[in-house]
């Protein structure tokens, strides 16, 4: 199964059509969360909204995450142990306010499990290869404890002055 | 016998990924320190843990300059009502008037730059970066190992 997200608070029309016309020519499930679109699937499952825990469980079931470039489910991906592709919205399109996402995808695509692209093309060329796309160790968070730590080494050096 | 509370940490940031960021690193430092929260998110805060305090400040960014000094006054009571002994922000504006106040009034203040800053330190981070006790990257390229450090990172 493959799950697609476009977040919570703004439409992402050209990703659900891209992963319509996608699902209308491969035999694999798609399930899609659209939020307020417009664009109605044929060729997929959707459901507008879909609960924190549906979310997760989705994603914990997914061979992978098809997303916005948002910080929110690059973290999510990460914690079910799933690779996501993250696709930009773009502002000329009406898709965001401004192109923060297209700056974002230069940091997103340093992640290991994360793959970017921005454009359809490129979008499926993953899609082709997805069974070999990676994901990161489930609840690996070295990175986040080295960094707390480091935090916390100057908290307490000043608590015990 | 200080005014400030020993230990006491106040984390303070914008909303979106900035306040993802910083409940990342606050959360896990809860159970050593008290930890307070300040953002412009508190609608969806409090919902997850009626624990956690999280005070709702003004919704500033470096744009609308002229919302800056009603959010350092909001900072102010704020900061003088918990009393911290560290500031601890992932920016932006909010972390900024925070950290300018905490170095005003003796607070000790750290500054993490948001992991979506690649190519150099944020906008509000550069404005800090002289008055912040501790400045930290997440983004090795971009410590110079004396004023910008580095150690992990949220991801």
């Amino acid at each position: 199964m493959i799950f697609v997200a476009t977040g919570t608070q703004f439409p992402f029309d050209r990703l659900i059509r891209y992963m319509d016309e996608w699902a209308a020519d491969n035999a694999e499930t798609v399930f899609a969360q659209l939020g307020e679109g417009s664009y109605l699937p044929q060729n997929m499952q959707w459901q507008r909204f879909i609960s924190l825990d549906d979310y997760n469980e989705k994603i914990r079931q997914a061979s992978v995450f098809i997303s916005h470039a948002g910080m929110g489910n690059i973290i999510s991906a990460r914690e079910n142990g799933t690779p996501i592709i993250v696709i930009n919205r773009q502002a000329a399109l009406g898709e965001h306010r401004n192109d923060h996402q297209a700056e974002g995808l230069q940091w997103m695509g340093k992640l290991d499990g994360v793959y970017t692209v921005t454009s359809q093309q490129q979008l499926y060329q993953q899609l082709d290869q997805r069974e070999s796309l990676l994901a990161t160790d489930v609840h690996s968070e070295s990175r986040l404890d080295e960094l707390v730590n480091y935090v916390d080494s100057f908290i307490s050096s000043w608590h015990n002055t | 016998m200080q005014f400030w509370k020993t230990g006491k940490v106040l984390a303070v940031s914008s909303p979106g990924g900035h306040w993802v960021q910083l409940n990342k690193i606050a959360n896990k430092l809860e159970n050593k320190y008290p930890v307070v929260y300040a953002s412009p998110c508190s609608q969806y805060a409090l919902k997850k843990n009626q624990q956690r305090i999280v005070h709702n400040i003004f919704d500033v960014s470096a744009d609308n300059k002229y919302m800056l000094l009603p959010l350092a006054m909001q900072m102010l009571y704020l900061l003088l009502k918990e009393r911290p002994q560290t500031i601890l922000s992932t920016g932006a504006a909010p972390g900024v008037v925070a950290v300018m106040l905490g170095k005003l009034l003796g607070i000790k203040t750290i500054w993490v730059d948001s992991i979506a800053n690649v190519q150099q330190l944020s906008r509000s981070g550069r404005m800090i970066k002289r008055h912040a006790d501790v400045v930290i990257t997440q983004w090795e390229s971009l410590s110079d190992g004396k004023t910008v450090l580095h150690q992990g990172s949220v991801l």
